[in-house]
């Protein structure tokens, strides 16, 4: 789970987190796509650069190489089913920069946009509030799961659970202990939450206001068209000069 | 004998910036009954969390039975520190109470024949033989606390941390927690109790550590420090009430009991009168 804090949103004041919502998940999206066209590892490492690069500028390396810990898991997942189901060890390392291209163009986004400005961005784009607020729940609440999972796993492991003990479906009934008490804990505060939301009128004026209007500046405009450069270049490199 | 020996701990949480605990040092002896009192962000979970392994050690030591905590797993100190987290509903999953006792039993490996007979044996210990086949989500918010209670003390082990034990509780709810600790300290183990309810410590611990800020700056018999005026206000705390009931009446060697609260009331209205 300690891949999580590489999406989890720390308050600092950095020319990333200024950035309005909307250019930055443009570019994130644009980061997402290029690092999926490619399989050659030159380009996924000069990607991976570029993305270091804005999570320096948004003081958040440390909380990214953190999370890198997290992803050790599924790069042993990639190298297993790559060599066992035919591929090559140079697939395994593609494919484990791809995720961490992949992970890291949607860290530096999360780690430096609110959730209440992701929903603003949301509906600014024409979404229904019901969706936005949802999804900015959702990302709120991935730390406050995550704490739960935590005290859970622990209170557990003080009545003797041991999860790394048996064989692999010990492993997996091992994790019931744990997963019962959170779903059920998350399911209770989903209807707390929607009690809570009705006995304040959520939905019922169909106009909603903001109280922070986004407004896209210089610093905006110039990601905007760092993007559609990196759009260019992709599409170049892939159809012009034939890079995997 | 020393249960638990804490020397010179330091405690800082991996992406925290300062020490959670800082210089902490004391020693539980078997059988002691102690309060861990302090404000909110005091450091009194972390530091039973560090009491029972779940936390290592940052710098310092923690020693349990002479051996130190980094050197053994947290199940094998759970078989003798049992710790019951505030929210007892982060513990269950079994369908029905029966079974939730039944887990730790055989996460420790006790054998299935001995195991009927401990939960029987617990059930009506703790008061929850009626409730032997409901599912733990239905039980009461101080049943729900007995039966998690219930199920650390299943194994036996030598001391026991309870965490915030009487959040959320109403009075009668409180006197049955209070009831079954009293009985566990009784039989000669050891009982921690983590909490910001001076009330209800008084009523069941001899001796009180107070953190502020990560630091102890109280450790000594609870009510000699919980009559500490300086002491008090700067834990945030305050007194308990039959100290300030004893104060006020002048007073002296009043039951630290809730059940005859009433008996003392009317001891100081007819001194009041007279």
């Amino acid at each position: 789970m300690s891949f999580l804090r590489a999406f989890k949103y720390r308050r600092k004041d950095t020319v990333v987190h200024r950035l309005d919502p909307r250019s930055k998940f443009l570019l994130s999206v644009v980061l997402m796509m290029v690092s999926i066209m490619f399989a050659d590892i030159r380009v996924l490492l000069v990607l991976i650069s570029g993305q270091l690069i804005l999570l320096f500028l948004a003081k958040s390396l440390g909380e990214w190489f953190s999370s890198l810990r997290g992803l050790v898991f599924f790069f042993a997942v990639i190298f297993i089913t790559q060599l066992l189901f035919g591929g090559t060890f140079y697939t395994g390392i593609v494919l484990s920069l791809r995720l961490v291209a992949l992970s890291s163009s949607m860290s530096w986004f999360f780690l430096s946009s609110t959730p209440e400005d992701i929903g603003r961005a949301m509906s600014v784009a024409g979404l229904p509030i019901e969706l936005t607020f949802s999804f900015t729940m959702a990302i709120r609440f991935i730390p406050v799961i995550y704490d739960e999972f935590q005290s859970i796993y622990d209170t557990q492991r003080s009545r003797g659970l041991e999860l790394e003990k048996g064989g692999f479906r010990d492993r997996i009934r091992n994790l019931m202990p744990i997963l019962i008490p959170l779903l059920v804990g998350t399911i209770r505060r989903t209807y707390e939450i929607a009690d809570a939301m009705e006995v304040r009128a959520f939905g019922a004026s169909p106009k909603r206001t903001t109280y922070k209007p986004l407004k896209l500046k210089s610093g905006d405009y110039i990601v905007c068209i760092a993007s559609a450069i990196l759009v260019v270049s992709a599409l170049a490199l892939k159809m012009v000069y034939g890079v995997e | 004998m020393v249960k638990i020996a804490v020397e010179n701990l330091y405690f800082r949480y991996p992406e925290a910036a300062g020490f959670a605990l800082r210089n902490v040092s004391f020693r539980i002896e078997e059988g002691e009954s102690v309060a861990i009192l302090g404000e909110n962000g005091a450091g009194k979970t972390t530091l039973a969390k560090n009491l029972n392994g779940l936390l290592k050690p940052t710098e310092g030591s923690v020693k349990i039975d002479g051996v130190d905590t980094r050197s053994l797993s947290v199940a094998k100190i759970a078989r003798k520190i049992g710790f019951v987290n505030h929210n007892p509903e982060h513990q269950f999953f079994a369908e029905k109470v029966e079974d939730e006792i039944r887990f730790g039993l055989r996460n420790f490996g006790f054998p299935e024949e001995t195991i009927d007979k401990i939960i029987q044996e617990v059930l009506s210990v703790f008061g929850l033989e009626e409730y032997r086949g409901k599912n733990p989500f239905q039980l009461s918010g101080g049943e729900k606390k007995r039966l998690a209670i219930a199920s650390i003390m299943a194994w036996r082990p030598e001391a026991l941390i309870v965490d915030e034990p009487t959040i959320g509780m109403d009075y009668a709810q409180k006197m049955n927690i209070r009831r079954v600790l009293r009985r566990i300290v009784s039989e000669g183990r050891c009982v921690i109790v983590i909490t910001h309810d001076v009330d209800f410590a008084a009523s069941i611990c001899e001796r009180a550590i107070i953190l502020s800020r990560g630091e102890v700056i109280g450790d000594g018999r609870l009510r000699e420090l919980l009559s500490d005026d300086e002491l008090v206000e700067k834990a945030s705390l305050r007194k308990p009430f039959i100290i300030e009931l004893e104060e006020e009446t002048g007073l002296t060697g009043l039951e630290e009991d809730f059940d005859i609260l009433s008996s003392i009331l009317m001891e100081v209205f007819q001194k009041c009168r007279s």
